[in-house]
């Protein structure tokens, strides 16, 4: 007798329906599952046995052939558990088979019969709206998840009895309604209150926070750097609902995302060891799975000790930062993750830590500065628009109790700068300036008579490169921006060409 | 009693528990060169592969553990050896266990159905 029934995995951010197919046919008992499983898919043999006996239904003792199509796709979804116990019972007669080929089921079983949350099914849930399937089963923590996707009837199921029940239509269950708390972002503890002094880099930081600008900062040990960098979140605008949409997808492939949340509301922010290799940074594995620059999308990558970081995970940097979204090519497959990040670097001047310090003696040869400053190439260097060295606090600065400004009132500032990005940048379905080509600013920045000719002048002087140049007028529109101008005016470009100054001009201040 | 006799008072006191229970025995001791299963009885339409394991003591364990991967091969070739002698494709199969326990002056029996499976 025959069954199916249909599943769901994802491949990349993407779900991907799976039919499953049962066939319980005489012969020798056996229980195989065909159609690429991978191993947590295999293993669901145990598991599915003892779901059906411990929830008082009959595994039948003949020969089942489960077939997993299409069969070119690694399988590597736990969630097909339900699936396929539903095609057993569907095939065997427990289940009126005709009442199980129109949803997608995904969930976990415990051997007890019991549904569990799986990851990933946001993307399912959206993926069942693309092959026009309106219902979905899944278990009772995955039930917010699946209803953002929109448009998918969600079933919450208890146990795999409930299931049976529902389909036999004996005990037929309501759809979930989706009961989001009201997304609002958390106010984070850390706020820019606490930070005494440091005007230029609350200023810059300011800046980057509204144009999504890359920042580095560079200073001697114990000035701030990563005090500062661990309050960005505190500035950054509220994220759009279309972004969160984007983070909590990624967040829900990689198994990240807590249960009943629903949407991620808080712009990521991470900030891995600098000992993380590679495939850790962009993403990796015979199949592909997020890095950390996926995971930091539409929020903030903050690299500490950035020289300490090895040269080659610097480089792989490149390329995401240029084109917002990493492509990784492995045996099984390519996939591409989107990688819109804000990258914050953290570093010391030299070895020492001491260069840029008027008072404290460096004690670096010039050969130990040059081998320190070699880790960070020039194209990489080049992609970080905002530069600010971070100078030790003086003792008074240190002991003022002066009111800082606190974090929600610059935060105010960034989201209306923000919003006059959003309106100029709709068309392009941009959102910060620091996404725009060269295209769109040829397109959409203006400039006054003076600040050409000051670009012009700095463009000769710094012998500027055409991607330095652009990067130039992106961060002076955010500027005009915060001012809420018009035109970029001269001194927008100043202040812009002064976060340009190269490294070695930073670290010897 | 040699570890022999004990085995064969075992398969004959299975065989009769397993007509008690209505099954009909079609034979017993079936042997190839792959391996002998001890009684082929049919259970309605389904034909049961029958191994019978004896113990006077469990203090070299449970009978049914005796029965490992090594042995479940053997008896499900031998199975399939059975069915092709006998020109029967299509029907349902099992493979049982039968446990049976020899003590002073009764005779215990533990029937595992479906125990194992390819």
């Amino acid at each position: 007798m025959f069954a199916q029934t249909f599943g769901s995995t994802t491949l990349g951010l993407n779900g991907i329906r799976i039919t499953v197919e049962v066939d319980i046919t005489n012969g020798i008992p056996a229980f195989d599952i065909v159609g690429l499983p991978d191993a947590s898919v295999r293993e669901s043999r145990e598991r599915v046995r003892a779901a059906i006996k411990n929830s008082g239904f009959e595994f039948p003792a003949r020969r089942i052939t489960v077939n997993l199509a299409p069969a070119d796709i690694k399988k590597d979804s736990s969630g097909l558990d339900l699936p396929i116990a539903v095609g057993i019972l569907a095939a065997s007669g427990q289940v009126k088979s005709l009442n199980c080929r129109s949803q997608v089921f995904a969930g976990e079983l415990s051997l007890e019969g019991r549904l569990r949350a799986i990851s990933g099914i946001l993307s399912m849930a959206a993926n069942c709206k693309e092959n026009n399937i309106t219902e979905m089963i899944v278990a009772p923590e995955n039930v917010q998840e699946a209803l953002l996707a929109g448009n998918v009837t969600v079933y919450s199921m208890e146990s795999l009895r409930e299931v049976v029940a529902h389909l036999n239509g004996e005990k037929l269950l309501l759809p979930a309604v989706s009961q989001l708390p009201e997304v609002q972002p958390s106010q984070s503890e850390l706020g820019f209150e606490d930070v005494q002094g440091q005007i230029v880099a609350k200023r810059a930081l300011e800046i980057a926070a509204a144009g999504f600008h890359n920042v580095m900062m560079v200073g001697p040990p114990g000035s701030g750097k990563t005090m500062l960098a661990r309050r960005i979140p505190s500035i950054l605008p509220a994220m759009t609902a279309q972004e969160a949409l984007e983070v909590t997808k990624i967040y829900s492939v990689a198994g990240m995302l807590k249960h009943n949340i629903g949407l991620v509301s808080n712009r990521p922010f991470r900030s891995p060891h600098h000992t993380v290799s590679s495939a850790g940074m962009i993403g990796g594995g015979s199949t592909p799975r997020p890095g950390e620059v996926t995971l930091s999308h539409n929020g903030v990558l903050f690299l500490d000790e950035l020289p300490e970081f090895p040269r080659t995970v610097l480089e792989v940097l490149r390329q995401p930062l240029e084109d917002g979204e990493v492509t990784i090519s492995r045996v099984n497959a390519t996939l591409s993750y989107p990688a819109k990040i804000m990258l914050i670097a953290a570093l010391n001047p030299c070895p020492c830590g001491f260069s840029s310090d008027p008072t404290r003696e460096c004690t670096c040869t010039i050969g130990d500065i040059r081998r320190y400053q070699k880790k960070m190439s020039g194209p990489l260097l080049d992609r970080l628009d905002i530069k600010i060295h971070v100078p030790r606090l003086e003792y008074n600065d240190l002991v003022k109790n002066t009111a800082q400004e606190s974090s929600t009132v610059i935060r105010q500032r960034v989201e209306a700068a923000r919003s006059i990005q959003y309106k100029r940048l709709q068309g392009f379905g941009l959102y910060a300036n620091a996404q725009m080509e060269h295209n769109h600013i040829k397109k959409l920045c203006k400039l006054t008579p003076d600040s050409t000719v000051l670009l012009k002048q700095a463009f000769i002087k710094m012998n500027l490169s055409a991607r330095g140049y652009d990067r130039i007028i992106k961060v002076a529109q955010t500027i005009a921006d915060l001012d809420a101008k018009e035109q970029i005016e001269a001194n927008h470009i100043a202040e812009a060409i002064q976060f340009r100054s190269d490294f070695q001009t930073i670290s010897r201040k | 009693m040699n570890h022999i006799a004990i085995g064969e008072k075992g398969e004959k006191s299975a065989a009769d528990f397993l007509k008690k229970r209505g099954y009909n025995i079609v034979a017993t001791q079936y042997r190839t060169k792959t391996g002998e299963i001890d009684i082929i009885a049919k259970d309605k339409d389904c034909l049961v592969f029958i191994e019978v394991k004896t113990r006077s003591s469990t203090l070299y364990g449970f009978p049914a553990e005796a029965v490992n991967y090594k042995k479940q091969r053997k008896i499900i070739n031998t199975a399939l050896c059975f069915l092709k002698q006998q020109g029967i494709h299509d029907s349902a199969c099992r493979f049982d266990i039968l446990e049976v326990y020899l003590q002073r002056d009764t005779i215990q029996y533990n029937h595992i159905i479906n125990a194992f499976g390819d």
